[in-house]
Order: structure tokens, then C-alpha cells, then sequence
């Protein structure tokens, strides 16, 4: 049965603040054992899904089911075998970060010592510090150690590692890995586009309040466009000509002419139809460049418009 | 201009544009409290012999002097605003002048805002001479608005002009005061309490004085003293003000030093490492922890207050004998001598439990404050109910207050279970303990708006602010009984009485019980840092 399988399903969910619509509809689907990068640019709904989920918010409408629960109602069983990871770590400013991780992990059912002691040793976090004395990366830090020292089925980390440096960013990937080898499920909602590619089995990217692709990394690269580059070795009819005729090509789009130097982007699907398209012109160098991480997000983060006006 | 001024100008719009809004409710209640015994005290007191009535009881109760001030002359409406208005509205402006002050300079710090403007080009004290001067002008449009309200309002202009000078002044003192205590305290919640604790000595002092009867010499030795030296409506004089404007200067000079001395974002108290383990392992250990450092200095603080009333309590019967109209009046209503000190009991343990309230009420607010820092977040996003977190904190806002209000009344029952003034140990704790179930619906109240409505923050206060207004202003204004029941403190049963009415209580707590259950099912259902 699929449906055992799922960790989260969320079906249409809406959440309206006042006016404000934050989440339009929202699908999304976690299945047991994966990790799943959470995308989508600032404001888009990202925190607000995760605070549905974890029964800080209520749900205006749709359907969310994590775990086999309820989020809302069935706060407690369900946050025993969930822990979490916000982006923004507040800790009360009189507690040391050795007190915080150990009231949030006994409120959670319990620690486990040995893996405590791993972390705090691999993050190389000082707990004796106090709150107000941690900087951003510290502080982030504590979560991150309190989150992965309890035995949990489910991780929420949204955007974990913001303000780590990069060899803690390391040991965060490494540790991610260690818990995912353990059969842990992780919703990650993250900005570091390498740490997403490095972990995540599937990706959902959100906007405005909606899903708007969601699949393997191998799969929206296929939707996305390819970019070629090459310099080519003659244009019938001059520049202006040519570029005119090129254009005109139905599978290139982007096109750009400079002397003999072109750049287009092309359909992953169809490359060989451009490339066949582009033969005639005779090619001094040429470059065709699978979609890059970055290209394919900001292909979806990119507004269209008239919908600009309608986020935040 | 020099260079550690640079860019004060520029961020002071932008503050006064950011705060202006803030300062309106301080200068409203106020004004209202100057206009209101205008307004009030022709019908009220309407006749002379209403008057000296007024006088020999209300403005000789040693309780009330203790907050008012001594009563020189209540046979005007100046005078009678004088009385009423001056201590309080001075301890109002200066609380006003403090927050703005802290607002400005600590809590930016904590919170990371002034790191972005002390990078721009901003003189190294621009921040600081840009809270007082804030906190001074609120504190000029308080006295301006308040004069000018308070003459159309029909009172004399002199009287009304130098009335509202001493709020002015009060307020510009405690803003150099709240400006100094910014530089000694590390953090914002510190700082307050430095500035907060200084402002209530020095009312309490100044109270204490007034009280008992001291040489003349000792009224000045305070600054609170001077203000009440201008002795509006009868002497009107001006110039016990200098003093107070110049211990504002001289503060704000030190606190400019110290600013210019330490770093950015330290106090003079060096932050040590704590424990690598903790031992807060339940939501209700999470409570006790956040609020242990307040509960025991409100403790202590109490102590301190009850050894005043304790004090006051003792002499009582003497300072009453040196008023033979109060005595008279008293005893004239088939009140015994007894009875009396009875009933100056009750209201000083109102008063005492009402101060307790805002301990309380503080410790809900905070809960709010935890829930828009995120730090509520990741202790729900564990195995804890909504209402067992709630609950936790519930405990302690009730708790609190009850162990300040039993300390104080502790005291005060040793002290006058000693003195021969006809009370016994027994009956001032039992008084006390009656006096309770007040505070716990005033604290209630809170429980309500933080739980249900938080948007609306300043609804918490509503209860203090009915209690006090009801229970210490309502006699004041002559109001008829059902107007003062809306004070649970009014319920409070008179243990020394000959039958005391203990149902009061019952309904009292009926409220309470009706005021949490709001909270604790609002808090459960409404989404969080919303």
C-alpha cells in the first residue's frame, strides 16, 4: 500500500493570515526514508508549511497528514517522534546551549547520550556559553545538535545551516547522510542549492503559496532548458540576416547574436533538433550545458507577470 | 557639529516618527488624571463641609499619603488635583521617559538594530543623546499637553502650569537615570530593572517620608521631594524644579562617559560560563527558570515593602491620634478603634497586592514576549501540549505574586503582632491570605489576553490598571458601590470585622476560574507567533 509509505501528504492545503493568502493549494508528499529538498524563494509559504505541520499554525483548508496523524490534533504523539530545526535560532539568553539542548531533548522524550556527546564534539559547539553570547552560527548550531541527538523518525530542518561556516556545513551534510543510512525521513528546506543536491532524493520547489515542480533532480533537470554556446563560421546574408533567420528557429529560444559568437537555450529533450538546425552555420567551438542547479531555480523563482504583485 | 554627535539629527526624526504613537497612551492617562479631579471635585465634594470631610479622612489616611503625597489643601479643586495627581503623575512620566530610553539604546543592542546603525555614519554617542533627547521631549509634550488640558478643564494656570512642570521634570530625571542604568545593565531586561527599581525606591522613600513625622529637612532629601516642594495650588514655587533639571544634566553626562568607556553590546558585568548539563527537563522547570531571577527580587522587594507598612502600621494609631478630625470621623461612623486599624490594614494589603499583580501580569507578557522570539516554537515542536506549556507558566504568574503578597503580609504581621495597636500575628497573615484570591483574578486577566487575544498586549494591564484606579482613585471620586465591586479587591473579606463577609471571595475566584479557562482554550486554538 503507497499510503503507509507516505511520511507527509498534503493535499490543497491553504492557510490565509488576515487578507493575506500565504498558501494557495499546496501538495506535497514525503515518502518514508527520503530526504526531501524544500525549495522556493523568500516569502514563498516555506515556514509557513512547516509550522502547519508541526500544529503551530492551523490550516484554513486542505488536507495534511503526517505520519499517519493529524498535525493539529495530535500534537503530542506525533512530535515524539519528530524533531526539529528552525532557520532562525532564538535560545533563552540567561540558559547555556548544553541547558537548551538538554530541556528541548527530555521534553522530547529523551536523549541519546552517546549520540549527544558525538555531536557536540563533531560541531564543535561549546555548551557552556549562554544564550545572548552564542553568534548565528552557534546558535544554529545547538538546534541542529538537540534535533539529531534524539532518536526520531522524522526530521523538519528548515534551512538548517544558515550562518554555518563551510566545514561545519560539511559535517551537517556528513551527519544528514549518517541519519538518512538509518532509515530517518527529512523534510529540508534550504537555500544552499549544493547541500540540496548533495542529499536529497526528491525535491519539491514552492511559490507564491503553491507547488509549482516537484521530482528527482534527474527529472527537473529534464524539464529545464539546456544552454547552448558556440561560435559559428558563417551567416548567410550578413548578421542582422542571420540572426533574423535564426531566431525564427522554433526550438531555440534566448537568441542571441554577436558577431559570430551565438548563445541560445534550448529544450533538454530536443537538443538534437537544434543541434541538426544549427549544422548549416559550421561550428568553430561549441558548448551544450546541462541545466545548472542554479539556472533551474531561478527558471522557478523568476516571476512571470502579473504575478508580482501578488506576494508580499 | 562633533564627531561623536554625527548623524543624531537624522536618526532622531526617524525615531520620533518610529515612537511618537507610543508615547500618546503615558501622555493620555496623564492628562486624565490631571483633568479628571478638575472636572470631578465640584460634584463630588460640592459643599465645604463635603470638603473638610475629604480632608479628615481620605487625605489623612497615612496609606494613602504614602502614595499621594501629604494632602496640604483639599478645600480646592487645585488642591485636591495637587494631592492626587502629582506623586502619580510623575511616577507615570518617569516610567514612560525609562522605557523610551531603554527602547532606544539596550534592547536596539540586544536585538541587533543598532549594530546596523552604529556601521552608518553615526557619532559613537548619537544613540544615546538620541534616546533622552526623545524621552525629554515626550516628557515636555506630556507637561504641555497636561497643562493646557487641565487649565481648559477650568483649573487655575498657574496651579496647572507648575503641576504639569514637575511631570516634566520627573520624566526628564528618570530618562537620565534610565540612560545611566542602559550603560551598567548588559541586556535590556536588565537595564529596566535598574531603572525601574531606582524609580520605585525613590517613590517608596519619598512616600515614606511624607508618612511619618519627620524634620522638615528630610523632605528634601530626595528628588521626588523636590518635585512635591513646589507645593502647586498653595505656594506655587518654581524653583525646587532646578535641582531636579539639574540631576538631569549631571546623569545625563555620566551616562555619556560610561557609554563612551565600554564596548558595544557589554555591560560592566562580564558574562562567565555556565553549566555544559542542564537540569530544566519539564515545561514547568522552564517557567521557574525564566522567571526566577524576577520572582526573587520581587521577593525581596517585598520584604522591603512590608517592612514600610509594617513600620507605618505600628504608628499608626499614634499618627492617627495626631489627627483628632480623622479619629473623629472614624470613630463618629460606630467605628471602633480597632476596626480602624482593621480596615488601614485591608487597604494597605490591597495595595501591596495589587503592586504583587504586576509581577504577575509581567511573567504572562512574557510568555508572549517567548512566543514572538521563536523560543516558544522548538518547546512545541516537541512532546508537550499547548496546555501543559500554558498551564506551566499559569502556575508561576500565580504563584509569584502570592509568595511576594505572603512575604509582605508575613512582615507586616510580625511587626504590628509586636506593637500594641490591637491586631494580633494571626489576623494581618490571615488578612493577607484573604487578600489572595484578588490578586489572582487581577493576574487572571492576563492569563485571558495573552491566551486568547495577545495582539491587544496593553488588554493585560486592564486589570492592575482597574484595581489600582478603583480601589485607591474610587474612593477619591465618591463612587457609588457597585462601581468599586469591579475591583476584586473590594470583595477582600475584613477578617478583623465582626462577621467577615468571606462570599466575596468565592464570587471573586469564579472569575478567575472563568478568566483562565479563556486563556488556556484561546492559547490552545489560536495559531502561534500570530
Amino acid at each position: 500500500m503507497a499510503a503507509a509509505n507516505e511520511v507527509i501528504e498534503i493535499e490543497g492545503l491553504t492557510k490565509n493570515f488576515g487578507g493575506f493568502q500565504a498558501l494557495r493549494g499546496l501538495d506535497l508528499r514525503v515518502e518514508r526514508g527520503q530526504v526531501h529538498g524544500f525549495l522556493g524563494p523568500n516569502g514563498a509559504g516555506k515556514s509557513t508549511t512547516i509550522r502547519v505541520l508541526l500544529g503551530l499554525l492551523k490550516a484554513s483548508g486542505g488536507k495534511v497528514r503526517m505520519l499517519g496523524a493529524d498535525p493539529w490534533s495530535d500534537v503530542v504523539e506525533l512530535h515524539r517522534r519528530l524533531a526539529y530545526v528552525p532557520g532562525d535560532v532564538s535560545l533563552w539568553p540567561g540558559m547555556t546551549g548544553g541547558e537548551a539542548i538538554d530541556l528541548l531533548a527530555a521534553l522530547r522524550g529523551g536523549v541519546d547520550e552517546r549520540r549527544r556527546a558525538e555531536l557536540v564534539e563533531r560541531f564543535e559547539l561549546d555548551p557552556t556559553k549562554r544564550g545572548r553570547q552564542y553568534s548565528k552560527g552557534n546558535r544554529q548550531k545547538v538546534a541542529i545538535v538537540a534535533a539529531l541527538a534524539s532518536d526520531v523518525e522524522l526530521l523538519i530542518l528548515d534551512e538548517p545551516t544558515s550562518g554555518l561556516d563551510p566545514l561545519m556545513e560539511a559535517v551537517f551534510q556528513e551527519v544528514v547522510g549518517e541519519v538518512k543510512a538509518r532509515g530517518v525521513t527529512v523534510l529540508l528546506s534550504s537555500h544552499i542549492l549544493s547541500e540540496v543536491e548533495a542529499l536529497a532524493d526528491r525535491i519539491s520547489i514552492i511559490r507564491d503559496g503553491r507547488i509549482v515542480e516537484s521530482g528527482t533532480l534527474d527529472q527537473l533537470r529534464g524539464h529545464a532548458r539546456t544552454s547552448i554556446h558556440a561560435v559559428v563560421q558563417h551567416l548567410p546574408g550578413g548578421e542582422s540576416e542571420a540572426a533574423a533567420a535564426l531566431a525564427a528557429v522554433p526550438v531555440l529560444e534566448d537568441v542571441h547574436l554577436d558577431g559570430r559568437r551565438l548563445s541560445a537555450s534550448v529544450d533538454s529533450a530536443r537538443i538534437t533538433e537544434a543541434i541538426s538546425a544549427l549544422t548549416g552555420y559550421g561550428f568553430a567551438s561549441l558548448t551544450v550545458a546541462p541545466p545548472s542547479l542554479e539556472s533551474l531555480f531561478l527558471s522557478h523563482y523568476e516571476t512571470t507577470e502579473g504575478e508580482a504583485g501578488g506576494a508580499k | 557639529m562633533s564627531p561623536a554627535l554625527a548623524g543624531t539629527r537624522p536618526l532622531l526624526t526617524a525615531s520620533l516618527k518610529q515612537e511618537a504613537r507610543s508615547f500618546a497612551p503615558w501622555i493620555a492617562v496623564v492628562t486624565a488624571l490631571s483633568i479628571s479631579s478638575i472636572i470631578v471635585y465640584p460634584y463630588a465634594f460640592p459643599t465645604q463641609a463635603d470638603r473638610r470631610q475629604l480632608a479628615a479622612t481620605l487625605g489623612a489616611n497615612p496609606a494613602l499619603s504614602l502614595i499621594f503625597g501629604p494632602a496640604r489643601d483639599l478645600s480646592t479643586a487645585e488642591g485636591f488635583n495637587t494631592w492626587r495627581a502629582l506623586a502619580l503623575g510623575g511616577f507615570i512620566t518617569a516610567l514612560m521617559a525609562i522605557f523610551a530610553v531603554i527602547r532606544a539604546t539596550r534592547a536596539q543592542e540586544d536585538s541587533g538594530q543598532a549594530e546596523l546603525l552604529a556601521s552608518g555614519v553615526l557619532g559613537r554617542s548619537a544613540r544615546l543623546v538620541v534616546a533622552v533627547a526623545m524621552a525629554s521631549l515626550a516628557s515636555i509634550v506630556l507637561g504641555v499637553v497636561a497643562a493646557v488640558a487641565t487649565g481648559l478643564s477650568g483649573s487655575n494656570w498657574p496651579d496647572a502650569c507648575l503641576l504639569a512642570a514637575t511631570f516634566t521634570v520627573t520624566g526628564l530625571m528618570f530618562a537620565a537615570v534610565a540612560a545611566v542604568a542602559a550603560q551598567i545593565g548588559s541586556d535590556a531586561r536588565t537595564a529596566s530593572t535598574i531603572a525601574v527599581a531606582t524609580l520605585g525606591t525613590l517613590f517608596l522613600l519619598r512616600g515614606y517620608i511624607d508618612t511619618m513625622n519627620l524634620p522638615a529637612w528630610v523632605a528634601w532629601t530626595t528628588p521626588l521631594g523636590w518635585m512635591e516642594q513646589t507645593r502647586p495650588a498653595t505656594e506655587n514655587r518654581w524653583w525646587p524644579l532646578l535641582p531636579g533639571l539639574a540631576v538631569a544634566l549631571l546623569l545625563s553626562v555620566v551616562a555619556a562617559r560610561l557609554q563612551g568607556r565600554r564596548d558595544f553590546g557589554q555591560g560592566t558585568i562580564a558574562p562567565r560560563p555556565g553549566p555544559a548539563r542542564g537540569k530544566v527537563r519539564s515545561t514547568t522547570a522552564l517557567a521557574w527558570r525564566l522567571n526566577r531571577a524576577p520572582v526573587i527580587s520581587w521577593t525581596v522587594a517585598f520584604a522591603l515593602l512590608g517592612s514600610v507598612f509594617g513600620n507605618l502600621a505600628t504608628s499608626v494609631t499614634s499618627l492617627l491620634a495626631g489627627n483628632p478630625a480623622a479619629a473623629n470621623v472614624l470613630a463618629g461612623g460606630a467605628t471602633a478603634p480597632g476596626a480602624l486599624v482593621g480596615s488601614f490594614l485591608v487597604t494597605i494589603l490591597s495595595l501591596t497586592g495589587i503592586i504583587a499583580a504586576v509581577g504577575g501580569v509581567q511573567s504572562m507578557l512574557k510568555v508572549r514576549a517567548e512566543e514572538m522570539d521563536d523560543r516558544v516554537e522548538p518547546v512545541l515542536a516537541t512532546a508537550v501540549r499547548r496546555p501543559s506549556y500554558f498551564g506551566s507558566n499559569i502556575l508561576i504568574a500565580l504563584a509569584g505574586p502570592t509568595l511576594g503578597l505572603l512575604v509582605a503580609g508575613l512582615v507586616i504581621a510580625v511587626m504590628a503582632g509586636t506593637a500594641d495597636i490591637g491586631v494580633s500575628f494571626g489576623d494581618v497573615l490571615l488578612q493577607a491570605v484573604a487578600t489572595a484570591p484578588a490578586v489572582w483574578t487581577v493576574t487572571a486577566v492576563s492569563v485571558a489576553v495573552v491566551g486568547a487575544r495577545p495582539q491587544v498586549k496593553i488588554a493585560a494591564w486592564i486589570g492592575v490598571i482597574a484595581a489600582f484606579a478603583l480601589t485607591l482613585l474610587g474612593p477619591t471620586f465618591k463612587l457609588p458601590d457597585w462601581a468599586l465591586g469591579i475591583s476584586p479587591f473590594w470583595h477582600v473579606p475584613h477578617v478583623t470585622a465582626a462577621s467577615p463577609v468571606w462570599s466575596g471571595l468565592v464570587w471573586v475566584s469564579l472569575f478567575t476560574l472563568g478568566f483562565l479557562a479563556v486563556g488556556l482554550a484561546g492559547f490552545r486554538r489560536r495559531d502561534l507567533a500570530r
